[in-house]
């Protein structure tokens, strides 16, 4: 903890960076803060319950942060793929941020707790299953004690097996049901550190691309863009799942794409930004005879 | 109104639950939310309860967690047609939507759900009498069950209320032992009661029934005692800070953190905007559709014209303290807010409402105590 606050003083002090966003101790339990000096870095803090996503924090569409200067963040594992995704993109410039990365061990589902808890399969984010960037590579400095492994928890692939598994009829009345409870509010897309458009697709009125009303028809014209827009880029954060007022498992439908992405590209989201997308790459190989 | 109480016991609450599902008068009660494709990945502890219309004991779950919306959705439900419209010959028909709403009872809301309902009537009768608001609350007889306070992010007794507030209740159940103290506060609540009379019970004569009211006041007594120390505010000098400190520096505080979501609108009780939108349902005919909105999202303000008079966060963010605290009371009389806590439950990045307020009153606090008077103006810009 405490080289976590003496690098964020020490970037502030010598005027490396304007703001340090990172995570503190709020009332009911961790949450994002952004630090602007040095006296208030005692406020950061870095355990299980730092779930939220920072890379969320660094879309330039949010004029109130970019307001506050050069930014340093905290990133864990799946931050930092967050914010290669935003440099892939063109959406930062790397010599625009400084990267604090931490050392992580896992996270736990939520965050509203008043001390960490103990990670078991029952506690931990459906996200750590399988991480391959515990100790994120891409930063500009790296912090912590070496952490174990997070506990084993393969919940998240035996329900996307489960789903598989039913007839599309079936499927389609699971997702009947879970989608009726939309209200359209868009907090997975809010919370979603690559959902950084300026002007989002069912923003748009003229013309009208997708019924905003929270019937079954604007619903599942919502959800399959979103899914589709995220193919390949998602970094399976499950920030999107965890900000719905409603429940609606989202993950279910990441993890899916994930997969199929995977299946089609032999791709999975890098931590590395110069390594492309299949969205933005060109290969002669692909799969899809469409695009020879 | 009850000029004596009735006990409802477990097993009446179950046979006045089948009869209304039997008889097809919509019951909506808290409910187990969960099923088995949902449990394992929903990872909100406070996703567990659901207001909905039950049809049966055993889906009720009285006494447990906040449902994770409020009851607004019965009364201005996420979406609902205004109109439909049709082209005939040159002209176009419009079609109205039926308002003859079906009598519907809610048993068990939460006091600040139901406290909620007389505050947002004022805004639905202001300019405009809202017809569909109106006759659902007409169609709606609400009892509510005193609560025995969620967490440290309930502050109904410092937005005027308390645990088992009367306000916008036809009725209230207490828990007892064995099941529920009965008071009936309007003609609707009578009413119910009175048509379904054979599932209550009168209280034990004599002692066994002071016991049952003893009880009663104690729970509620307890819950008081138990909110109370979670936040206390003096609203006359929140409101005084907030007119005069429109731009100050605090508001750049709050910004950053929100991710303009808007989910704290959702699941509030009390914030009612929509948006209007047209959708074509074939060639030829169409409805025209009001849908939750939130002042909390980018594009809520944003003009034709490309200009935003909320540019960021910070000013969105401001809105909703605003609005609540400053104009709807200036406005209506009313704080916007019944103190449920959803908003700081729900958020995902740890916004919460309890400590702003606290931290704008010790603000204010100190304003009042040095006499001063912040930038002038600032309330004609706050009100528009």
């Amino acid at each position: 903890m405490s080289e976590l606050q003496d690098t964020a003083r020490r970037l502030l002090d010598e005027g490396l960076v304007q703001v340090v966003i990172g995570w503190e101790e709020g009332p009911r339990g961790a949450r994002p803060v952004f630090v602007t000096s040095a006296a208030d870095c005692e406020r950061l803090i870095f355990d299980a319950r730092c779930v939220h996503n920072l890379a969320t924090f660094l879309n330039p569409r949010r004029s109130q942060i970019t307001a506050l200067g050069k930014a340093a963040v905290v990133v864990k594992g799946c931050d930092a793929k967050a914010v290669a995704g935003l440099l892939r993109e063109a959406q930062l410039e790397r010599a625009g941020i400084v990267l604090i990365g931490v050392r992580c061990g896992g996270v736990a589902g939520e965050p509203a707790t008043l001390a960490p808890p103990a990670l078991s399969a029952e506690t931990v984010s459906a996200r750590c299953w399988g991480c391959d960037v515990r100790e994120p590579e891409s930063v500009d400095m790296l912090v912590g004690e070496a952490q174990p492994e997070p506990p084993v928890t393969a919940d998240l692939d035996e329900r996307v097996a489960a789903l598989d598994a039913l007839s599309p009829a079936e499927r389609f009345a699971f997702w009947t049901k879970e989608l009726s409870r939309c209200t359209q509010c868009y907090a997975c897309r809010q919370a979603c550190p690559l959902c950084c458009c300026e002007r989002c697709i069912v923003e748009k009125t003229e013309p009208q691309w997708i019924e905003t009303s929270p019937h079954p028809r604007g619903n599942f014209a919502w959800h399959l863009t979103r899914a589709q827009h995220l193919a390949g880029r998602c970094v399976g954060c499950g920030e999107c799942e965890r900000a719905c007022p409603v429940g609606i498992p989202l993950g279910l439908i990441n993890r899916k794409l994930q997969q199929v992405v995977y299946e089609l590209y032999g791709y999975t989201v890098s931590e590395d930004p110069a390594v492309p997308a299949p969205i933005g790459a060109y290969a002669t190989d692909d799969t899809q005879d469409f695009i020879e | 109104m009850s000029e004596r109480a009735l006990l409802l016991t477990h097993d009446g609450l179950a046979t006045l639950v089948e009869e209304l599902a039997a008889a097809g008068t919509p019951a909506v009660a808290p409910a187990w939310a969960g099923d088995a494709g949902r449990a394992a990945g929903a990872s909100a502890a406070a996703r567990e309860t659901e207001y909905r219309t039950v049809s049966g004991a055993a889906e009720l779950a009285f006494g447990e967690r906040l449902p994770r919306l409020s009851l607004k959705q019965f009364f201005l439900p996420p979406t609902e047609v205004l109109f439909s419209w049709r082209r005939v010959g040159g002209g176009v028909e419009l079609i109205p939507p039926p308002t003859d709403f079906a009598a519907q009872v809610v048993l068990g809301a939460r006091p600040c759900d139901a406290a909620a309902l007389p505050i947002v009537d004022k805004v639905m009768n202001w300019d405009y009498a809202d017809e569909l608001w109106n006759a659902r609350r007409a169609a709606t007889t609400v009892f509510s069950l005193a609560c025995g306070v969620e967490d440290d992010s309930c502050f109904c007794s410092a937005v005027f209320l308390e645990p088992a507030a009367a306000r916008g209740s036809d009725g209230r159940l207490t828990p007892v032992d064995g099941g529920y103290l009965v008071e009936t506060f309007s003609d609707k609540g009578e009413a119910f009661v009175a048509a379904h009379r054979e599932s209550f019970t009168d209280l034990p004569a004599g002692a066994g029934g002071e016991v049952l009211a003893v009880q009663a006041e104690s729970f509620r007594a307890t819950a008081r005692e138990r909110v109370a120390g979670n936040l206390a505010v003096d609203h006359g000098r929140l409101r005084d800070w907030l007119d005069h400190h429109f731009d100050d520096p605090f508001w750049a505080g709050l910004g950053p953190r929100c991710n303009g979501c808007g989910v704290c609108a959702s699941v509030c009780p009390t914030c009612h905007c929509f948006d209007i939108v047209d959708e074509p349902e074939s060639v030829g005919r169409g409805v025209r559709r009001r849908n939750w909105d939130t002042c909390q999202t980018c594009v809520f303000t944003l003009h034709a014209s490309g200009h935003n008079p909320r540019q960021d966060q910070n000013a969105r963010f401001r809105q909703r303290v605003e609005h609540k605290f400053l104009v709807y009371p200036l406005k209506f009389g009313d704080v916007l807010c019944t103190g449920c806590g959803r908003c700081s439950r729900a958020c995902p990045t740890g916004q919460d409402l309890a400590e702003i307020l606290a931290d704008i009153d010790a603000r204010a606090a100190i304003d009042a105590g040095a006499g001063a008077v912040g930038d002038e103006g600032a309330a004609d810009e706050a009100a528009s």
